[in-house]
């Protein structure tokens, strides 16, 4: 009798991974707390325990949420098993059967009163900048970038300038799904947040996606659940490069050295974009583990309710690039560059991609 | 069965030498404590049934910390089980007889990356995976590249005697390793000696190393490094019996050390060489690298082309070696590797040259005559100047869906295979430990010899709280 009801694909995934040890070394959360529930395959032996009946539900909950979802795992298995599609669903059940822990609820409440999970206003210093006239281009920053990282928006927007863009940012569309998503699975309301964003950006020619996280989901989950985007939906990355050539950069010796996003460099297979802009403003050196294989650090989705944890996940990251002698480290996703500016070590630094543009102007 | 009243008291007292968030009750580390790699664990597991749980999951830092647990553990004497990564095949890191498993994670510094000594210093929690990393930033490797890379930390190696696939040039873990820092079960902490070869008295490092927790918990230890050799060149062949091979394979071991050599028998060349190598022809496939100074590897694959042509062996170039090194740890992955509900185990022996091949045939036998549900197959994937080891393998595709009965049919063709491996010359195990799997082997083993293990057990644990029914102990 199974006792789980989730999908047999997520069923297999589980069976598969539950007996598993090879991809332990990856997890971005395992190697911060040194905890074996940490891992793929604790996880997948949860659920497969509870689908057996052997242990209840609640008791795997907390640890389905100690995962950031970076696919680290998924990467590593050279079989194709991704832990992240039982882990997924096996939220939505937690959430349909009135299980989700209180840190979890406080999130998803904050977002149905707030329309973003931090339950925050928009920050003074960027609500005055953000261009809210309708234009043919939406920007959408996400709400990591518009609700936690102040630095990230001014960044976007100021190049946003640079490159003579006449553009639109709506607060609405910055609720893409992609929290609830994170929070919840795949249940009505993440669907509903994701239909209402994706009204939003048919009202425009082109919209631009900020965060990679945001930009997996739409590239997707969108598809796989019926929403269609009619117009076009481009990269932050790749819409610089296109406009690259209104900016007036110059080139120098400076080492930068990118902090490869999961979202980009393993479900979007896109590493090497970035890494044509270092090229554009200096030189470009590799953290050892880099593209796929880069140790992610950090969520702040996750950060605001298992905050020690995270700030030891970009610690390490900071380790590796240590290790490789890197000094300024590059980010595209706001979560990472926050939680790398919070831990960043003496004579190291962070910066965003754009801010690297923008330093780099005449 | 603790009451609440001591089982409360014993918390707080953990909870004050570890810290209160590295020392869980809750059902989720108890849960993943209780099934590694064993497939008697496996098999438990899937079929709904509850593993034996420990009462308490510590997580000490450091030594300091495994020190403080250790006198907890014996002053209330609670069994402590120490696990690593989980990864052992033997059941060694299940807390058989709860009490608490305290988990080696947290030690996972990297204390020091010395080149002029050529090893790292870390915590035995450490992921070899993560020291080999760590080593290949500096230009270095480990050359410890067994298929558990990934799983296993330096401790869970250097606890079950570990191997990896290059290990015929660089050694096994116990060749790999200088100092080291151990617990003693009543919570003295020492060190090995400085250097691991010398003549004052034996070898501290040789009597904890394979001990599986029995005799006290390592913390700390220097690993060697290695320079990454400047060629590292693969060879594939097919023999036309395994005789010829092994031949050829002493031949050339009395001349150089490749780093690898790795000889399947006929049935593992047919099925798992087959499917993730490509070899179609019939054969014992035997692939061989060689690495190092571009010079001296020039002249050692001259030496092993004319040695294993004089076998007769076909030469197959180098197109099924390289792809065999890209796939080396594919095959452990489920969808390659076998799995529930199939009844499997790797019997790895080893003997010398004059024995090894007898033993294989005589295994083979045992179990095909004994157990005709069985399949049998084989390599031969570490070897010396003196003889190798064999990596033999049982599958049963439908064992009987009772627990119990699987259990009793699981255990019995052990203990053919291994009693027959016995009496051929060879020994319990070669590289994956004893743990709970072969204890009740160790005394058939060893005999009167035994009393020497039992004996080093009585001194360093009088309350037998290490690891209890691990390694026949």
């Amino acid at each position: 009798m199974k006792k789980l009801e989730i999908s047999e694909k997520a069923r297999q995934q589980a069976n598969s991974c539950r007996f598993c040890w090879m991809c332990r070394h990856v997890c971005p959360i395992g190697n911060a707390t040194g905890q074996e529930r940490n891992t793929a395959r604790a996880r997948a032996l949860g659920v497969s325990v509870v689908d057996r009946g052997a242990e209840d539900l609640s008791v795997i909950v907390d640890n389905i949420y100690e995962c950031t979802l970076c696919g680290a795992c998924t990467n590593n298995c050279v079989t194709g098993w991704d832990p992240k599609i039982f882990i997924q669903e096996v939220k939505a059940e937690i959430a349909l059967k009135g299980l989700l822990p209180e840190y979890v609820k406080t999130l998803v409440s904050n977002m149905q009163t707030t329309g973003n999970a931090y339950g925050l206003e928009l920050d003074p210093a960027i609500g005055n900048i953000l261009p809210v006239k309708k234009s043919d281009t939406l920007l959408v920053l996400g709400q990591d970038a518009l609700y936690k990282s102040v630095d990230s928006v001014k960044g976007a927007v100021e190049l946003m300038n640079k490159m003579h863009i006449d553009y639109t940012v709506d607060e609405d569309a910055c609720n893409t799904g992609s929290a609830l998503y994170f929070l919840l699975g795949k249940v009505g309301e993440t669907v509903e947040a994701a239909k209402k964003a994706a009204e939003i950006f048919n009202e425009y020619k082109t919209v631009v996606i900020y965060d990679p996280v945001d930009l997996d989901l739409i590239k997707h989950e969108y598809k796989e659940w019926g929403i269609e985007v009619k117009t076009k939906v481009v990269a932050f990355h790749d819409f610089i490069k296109e406009n690259l050539t209104a900016l007036s950069l110059t080139k120098g010796e400076k080492a930068y050295s990118v902090q490869d996003n999961y979202a980009y460099a393993r479900n979007l297979d896109d590493s090497e974009t970035v890494r044509e802009l270092v090229k554009t403003v200096g030189t470009n050196k590799e953290i050892f583990l880099n593209r796929k294989l880069a140790n992610m650090a950090g969520s702040l989705l996750m950060d605001a309710y298992m905050h020690d944890v995270q700030v030891d996940v970009a610690k390490i990251r900071w380790q590796d690039a240590k290790n490789m002698d890197c000094h300024t480290l590059v980010t595209e996703n706001p979560a990472e560059y926050e939680m790398l500016k919070l831990t960043q070590p003496e004579g190291y630094n962070v910066i965003t991609l754009e801010m690297m543009l923008l330093e780099n102007c005449k | 069965m603790l009451n609440e009243f001591l089982f409360t008291q014993i918390l707080t007292e953990l909870e004050d030498a570890v810290g209160v968030e590295n020392c869980s009750v809750k059902e989720i580390d108890k849960l993943t404590h209780s099934v590694d790699y064993f497939w008697l664990s496996r098999m438990w597991a899937d079929r709904g049934r509850q593993m034996p749980e420990a009462d308490f999951v510590v997580s000490p830092k450091n030594a300091q910390e495994v020190s403080k647990v250790l006198k907890i553990a014996n002053y209330y004497k609670l069994p402590v089980t120490t696990w690593g990564g989980g990864g052992g095949t033997q059941g060694g890191a299940i807390p058989v007889c709860g009490g608490i498993v305290l988990d080696t994670k947290r030690m996972n510094q990297i204390y020091e990356i010395n080149t002029d000594g050529m090893y790292i210093e870390c915590g035995a929690g450490a992921i070899y995976k993560h020291i080999e990393i760590a080593a290949n930033e500096k230009g270095y490797a480990t050359m410890h590249y067994p298929s558990s890379l990934t799983c296993s930390t330096v401790g869970g190696f250097l606890a079950h005697r570990g191997i990896g696939v290059v290990s015929t040039k660089y050694g096994k873990i116990d060749d790999m390793v200088l100092q080291m820092e151990i617990v003693l079960p009543n919570g003295d902490i020492i060190y090995t000696s400085p250097a691991p070869k010398h003549a004052a008295g034996p070898d501290l490092n040789q009597i904890f190393i394979g001990s599986e927790g029995t005799l006290g918990i390592i913390t700390k230890a220097q690993i060697r490094i290695y320079e990454q050799p400047e060629v590292r060149r693969f060879r594939g062949f097919l023999f036309k019996d395994m005789s010829s091979a092994f031949k050829a394979s002493k031949e050339i071991l009395q001349k150089f050390k490749p780093s690898c050599m790795r000889l399947y028998d006929n049935a593992e060349t047919a099925s798992l060489i087959k499917k993730i190598v490509g070899v179609e022809k019939p054969g014992a496939f035997m692939n061989i690298a060689i690495e190092g100074v571009k010079e001296l590897v020039d002249v050692e694959e001259k030496i092993l082309l004319e040695t294993f042509a004089k076998y007769g062996a076909e030469d197959l170039g180098s197109e099924y070696g390289e792809k065999w090194w890209q796939e080396k740890i594919t095959f452990f992955y489920p969808g390659h590797m076998m799995d529930l509900p199939q009844c499997f185990g790797t019997m790895d022996t080893i003997a010398p040259f004059d024995k090894i091949e007898k033993i294989y045939w005589a295994m083979k036998n045992a179990i095909e005559t004994k157990y005709p549900q069985a399949r049998f197959i084989a390599h031969f994937s570490h070897w010396y100047e003196w003889g190798c080891m064999v990596y033999d393998r049982f599958i049963v595709d439908n064992p009987p869906e009772d627990p119990v009965e699987a259990m009793k049919l699981h255990n019995a063709i052990w203990n053919t295979g291994v009693r027959t491996a016995i009496a051929n010359g060879g020994v319990v195990n070669d590289h994956h430990g004893v743990g709970i799997k072969l204890g009740r082997l160790m005394k058939e083993q060893y005999g009167p010899a035994m009393q020497v293990f039992e004996g080093l057990k009585d001194k360093l644990d009088p309350n037998h709280i290490m690891n209890p029914f691990k390694l026949g102990l």
